[in-house]
């Protein structure tokens, strides 16, 4: 990653019919950065990137990449290649016949374009997968093909939409590892869309979070979790307990951030509701005047907590928040 | 799954449950299918075993006609709803503007209308003194409009107008499913790597939905090759399609003539039969898992 931007989203607003849609974004991102686009369903992610992408026409506003705007050209003329969630592959075509399409259209030489895929394959691990047809390969297989084919045709930004999504735990958690390793060590620019919090934190330099068509707060996993700047991010990034402070505000504070003790010497005192055991911490939740309360403690305090315990509860961090 | 152990109680039931629609067929399909190539090669008078009712069909001015003309007409058929159906599926299936929304709702409304309804109503239209020559009517003397004839009636170009009205729905149907089965994302991703629209078409859809096409192609042959209601009523008498010319021999009680006209009606359907069952049976490499 590097300090040149590579590509500029500039008060970019997308309208639909319907009234749905982004207004007046703007995006930055650099050379080699790796950019996740994060929010819930209709937030307006898919529309960025897709706008980016050519497939949709922006209603105002400009994009740029290297400084050159690009809004004016068709998808096929963009230097940007994407990753859909699913259904990527051409299922008449084999793998070989897949990656090697779009390098026949940019008349690539027949020596050049086989060197090209074998090298695609090596690099999402999948040589030896060249005369599979799609619907032979499981759905992580596919994806890493996919990724494969916008590699290897160089693009300058790869637009990834929620790739893994319809993988399983497992599988997705493979994918995101070794595509940060392959971003990394290609030092390509990425940008990423998903509605999951997690993927976005692993993967992303950088996470931009969206909401209802605009961006709420950009910055890295680390600024995002720690200073979330309103009661949305607060509440879409990691787990976070809101307490009613009365005069319109709320309290935020994070499960972590408590500190349980017996007894009654506290600035919140409840009873202990649940506790489970999540591997090498837990998860407790007490009921307190100010409704439930989520607290993670360490495993080793575990056997001091029983259901039914009278408890108090301090506070290391708290954020404050106006009431939606 | 492993397949369930079968013992002879199923194998009854099975037997059981098949037996009627067996009965059925064999009794109204098979037996009378037997019965007429039987017949087609009987002499009419002494019931002997010979070739004449076929030399006669393929030699005699009139049937000969009806042979090629059926063939013709059915091909062209095949080739023009095919094509426009082709067309309107495309336009169905990646435009989202109200008129093509309004034409998916509104395409397969002349598959509702019985043939001899539609083929009626279409005449006092296309008739040379039909609406639209009383349209054009009201044209000046001197436009090349006025006193619009058709031309379209008993002659081929009639036939073909009515089969593509009853084809282009059905056709359009199917294409519009195995249309429907390409993901947007197939289409996009190969815009995305830089295909424009002709290469997509060709590349991507066509191969995606020849089979489908094919299926339609022969469904609408088929049912042309035997057609009556459109070639009786609009039809030319001379050449006639073969449905027509069938019904002249029954009239005139030549039975065996008859028979082996049916048998050319159903040679020719054998032949699309088999297109449809070769192609819907062969499962290409990429169809295997």
């Amino acid at each position: 990653m590097d300090d040149t931007i590579k590509l500029s989203v500039i008060n970019m607003t997308k309208l639909y019919s319907n009234g749905d849609g982004v207004k007046n974004v703007d995006l930055d991102v650099h050379t080699g950065e790796l950019v996740t686009l994060l929010g819930p369903s209709g937030c307006g992610k898919t529309t960025i990137l897709r706008t980016i992408g050519g497939f949709i026409d922006l209603t105002d506003g400009d994009i740029t990449i290297d400084g050159k705007s690009i809004i004016a050209l068709p998808p096929e003329k963009r230097p940007t290649s994407m990753v859909f969630q699913s259904y990527n592959l051409w299922p008449h075509m084999t793998v070989h016949d897949n990656l090697e399409f779009g390098l026949k259209l940019r008349k690539i030489p027949k020596e050049i374009r086989e060197q090209k895929i074998a090298e695609g394959l090596s690099l999402v691990k999948m040589n030896g997968f060249e005369k599979k047809y799609p619907g032979q390969m499981s759905g992580g297989q596919q994806q890493r093909i996919a990724i494969a084919r916008s590699l290897i045709l160089e693009p300058e930004v790869l637009l990834l939409d929620e790739p893994f999504s319809a993988l399983d735990a497992k599988i997705r958690m493979e994918m995101r590892e070794e595509l940060r390793k392959i971003q990394t060590d290609l030092n390509i620019t990425v940008i990423f869309v998903t509605h999951d919090q997690e993927e976005a934190m692993m993967l992303s330099d950088r996470i931009v979070v969206m909401s209802k068509g605009h961006i709420e707060q950009q910055g890295t996993p680390r600024q995002i979790y720690d200073h979330p700047v309103s009661r949305f991010v607060a509440g879409f990034i990691g787990e976070m307990n809101f307490l009613d402070d009365g005069n319109g505000k709320q309290l935020a504070v994070r499960p972590e951030h408590i500190q349980v003790t017996k007894g009654k010497d506290g600035i919140l005192t409840g009873t202990v509701r649940t506790v489970m055991m999540l591997g090498h911490y837990m998860e407790m939740t007490l009921d307190t005047d100010k409704g439930l309360v989520k607290v993670y403690i360490n495993s080793d305090q575990a056997d001091q907590f029983e259901k039914g315990d009278q408890v108090a509860l301090n506070f290391d961090h708290t954020y404050s928040y106006n009431k939606e | 799954m492993k397949k369930p152990k079968s013992n002879w109680k199923t194998t009854l039931f099975i037997i059981g449950a098949l037996t009627p629609a067996m009965l059925v067929s064999l009794g109204l399909v098979v037996y009378p299918m037997i019965n007429q190539v039987i017949r087609s090669f009987k002499d009419p008078k002494t019931g002997a075993f010979t070739f004449d009712n076929y030399i006669y069909l393929f030699t005699n001015k009139l049937s000969s006609n009806a042979i090629w003309y059926t063939v013709v007409v059915s091909v062209l058929t095949v080739l023009l709803s095919i094509g426009i159906a082709y067309l309107l599926a495309m336009y169905l299936r990646f435009s989202n503007s109200k008129i093509s929304k309004t034409i998916g709702n509104l395409y397969l409304i002349p598959r509702f209308i019985p043939s001899l309804v539609a083929v009626y109503a279409m005449k006092t239209i296309i008739a040379d003194s039909g609406l639209l020559n009383r349209i054009s009517l009201h044209f000046n003397e001197n436009s090349v409009f006025y006193n619009y004839k058709p031309g379209m009636l008993y002659n081929i170009k009639g036939i073909l107008f009515m089969n593509c009205w009853f084809n282009i729905p059905f056709a359009t149907m199917i294409i519009v499913a195995a249309l429907a089965g390409i993901s947007e994302s197939v289409v996009e991703s190969a815009q995305d790597v830089g295909a424009g629209k002709a290469l997509i078409f060709f590349k991507i859809i066509l191969p995606l939905s020849y089979k489908d096409v094919l299926i339609a192609a022969t469904f609408v042959f088929m049912s042309n090759i035997s057609s009556f209601t459109t070639p009786y009523l609009i039809g030319p008498n001379f050449p006639s399609m073969l449905g027509v010319y069938l019904r002249k021999q029954f009239g005139n009680s030549k039975y065996e003539i008859a028979a082996a006209t049916s048998v050319v009606i159903f040679v020719l359907c054998s032949i699309s039969a088999i297109v449809y069952l070769y192609t819907n049976m062969k499962e290409q490499a990429w169809e295997e898992n």
